[in-house]
């Protein structure tokens, strides 16, 4: 009974990531259904805990983010790459323009922070596979320019206003 | 790729993803040194890093709404929740939790009550008409449009009927007609039982919603301390709005959709005592669907 409220509360520990995760993945599709992929997601973890299918510490938190993905997987298939307004920053647009698999892979790594292996299963692929992925998110995003706005450009667009009169 | 034939792509984003340590790691990091094309490449992604965690982070930092709040432990015992998605509590409890007043010990007080329930609603409708003359006749007139929220008309509703002596339109003892009334205007009606969380029911009305009519069920504590208002509306507004509606300070509220129609929970009780009144009214509410 310990286990399995310390796998209860290790799911309700990940909800906050697990919503982070799920906005970033369904970025096209909104937070209304994020949180219901996430509301599944935690479903099929609780699931998996009352059927003692889930036994070990982190095996929750898992199984939650490989049911989120496979979800959002399935709920993104065929309505990929609507275009996002320019107000969203540009890395939310990069991110948004990315094929599904290559945005679960950056996302995984670089957001949620899980190691490759880790990553690879909860993407149910191989590590190669999700490296690759990975490799390709990184290089179409990199299309994208990041750097923080040098001081003098600032002052550049602050003053484009201003004419000389004199 | 850099002049090094010994370290590949692969091995820089290892390193940006801390999959490599010890001397690995000091062999790439030697490499970056002495290339500048290779050494971008880890300072661009490590920008899209820190770029995707600052766009995303917040969503982190929020508080789940109701739904997913203990929803493993819950579900575990109940099944899956009546709440469709993304229940949101905005109610914001003071340490003065206002209580309504305890109508049947000030019987005389009614008539003066409503008299000044009548007079206050009469000076916020000629403030609203004003303001709104105000603001066409300005001649720059360009108001920020303010995010509509069924929260916000919830709110109001609350703050109309609840406290008059008679707040509702059908008693909760003419069922059939209250429901068939709501049906009529709203298509769905259905009167959760709330009665087990010391909730009775007085009655129902129907008043203005933000995009049409809307369902105001009005319950009553069994020591009629407290009154508890239950809005539904049909939900055509999508998502809920990204800044915390206007609620009255002492009122907790809990927003959620369910079935197309937005419902609001709205009343003084603690947070506690609201969030299991919602669970119970989305779980009634459901009972039957909206179809039916």
């Amino acid at each position: 009974m310990g286990d399995k409220e310390a796998l209860f509360a290790e799911v309700e520990e990940a909800t906050p990531a697990l919503r982070r995760y799920a906005r970033a993945l369904c970025v096209t599709a909104g937070a209304i259904a994020a949180d219901d992929l996430v509301q599944s997601a935690i479903d099929n973890a609780a699931l998996g805990i009352r059927e003692r299918r889930l036994r070990e510490g982190g095996a929750a938190r898992l199984c939650a983010y490989q049911a989120l993905t496979a979800a959002a997987r399935e709920e993104l298939a065929g309505s990929e790459s609507p275009k996002l307004s320019a107000r969203h920053p540009a890395i939310v647009q990069g991110l948004a323009s990315l094929p599904f698999e290559e945005r679960a892979a950056i996302l995984l790594v670089a957001l949620e922070g899980f190691s490759y292996d880790v990553a690879a299963e909860i993407a149910a692929t191989r590590r190669e596979a999700l490296v690759a992925r990975l490799m390709r998110a990184r290089a179409a995003l990199s299309m994208l320019d990041l750097r923080p706005p040098a001081p003098s450009d600032g002052q550049r667009r602050a003053g484009s206003h201003l004419r000389l009169v004199k | 790729m850099g002049t090094s034939p010994a370290i590949d792509e692969a091995d820089l984003h290892a390193l940006v993803d801390n999959e490599i340590s010890g001397e690995e790691r000091r062999r790439v990091e030697d490499h970056l040194a002495s290339c500048p094309e290779d050494a971008g490449l880890v300072d661009g992604w490590r920008r899209q890093n820190a770029a995707l965690r600052a766009a995303f982070e917040p969503v982190a930092q929020e508080r789940p709404p109701l739904s997913l709040r203990n929803a493993a432990q819950r579900n575990a015992s109940t099944g899956a929740p009546p709440i469709e998605s993304g229940a949101i509590h905005w109610g914001r409890p003071s340490s003065s939790t206002r209580t309504l007043r305890r109508f049947e010990e000030a019987p005389g007080g009614r008539s003066t009550q409503a008299i000044a329930s009548t007079l206050g609603a009469l000076l916020v409708g000629a403030a609203i008409a004003g303001a709104a003359v105000f603001v066409i006749t300005r001649p720059d007139a360009a108001p920020p449009a303010p995010e509509p929220s069924y929260v916000e008309r919830a709110d109001l509703a609350y703050r109309t009927y609840a406290s008059d002596p008679k707040p509702v339109e059908f008693e909760a003892a003419q069922k059939d007609e209250l429901l068939s009334a709501l049906r009529l205007r709203l298509g769905f009606a259905r009167a959760p039982d709330l009665s087990t969380l010391d909730l009775k029911l007085l009655g129902a009305r129907v008043a203005p919603g933000l995009r049409g009519p809307a369902g105001v069920l009005i319950y009553e504590r069994g020591d009629s301390s407290a009154r508890v208002a239950l809005y539904y509306e049909k939900a055509e507004l999508a998502g809920f709005p990204r800044v915390a509606p206007r609620v009255d300070q002492a009122l907790t509220a809990i927003e959620w959709r369910a079935a197309g129609y937005d419902f609001v929970l709205i009343g003084p009780l603690g947070p506690e005592s609201m969030q299991q009144a919602a669970e119970r009214a989305a779980a009634e509410m459901l009972t039957v669907t909206p179809a039916q």
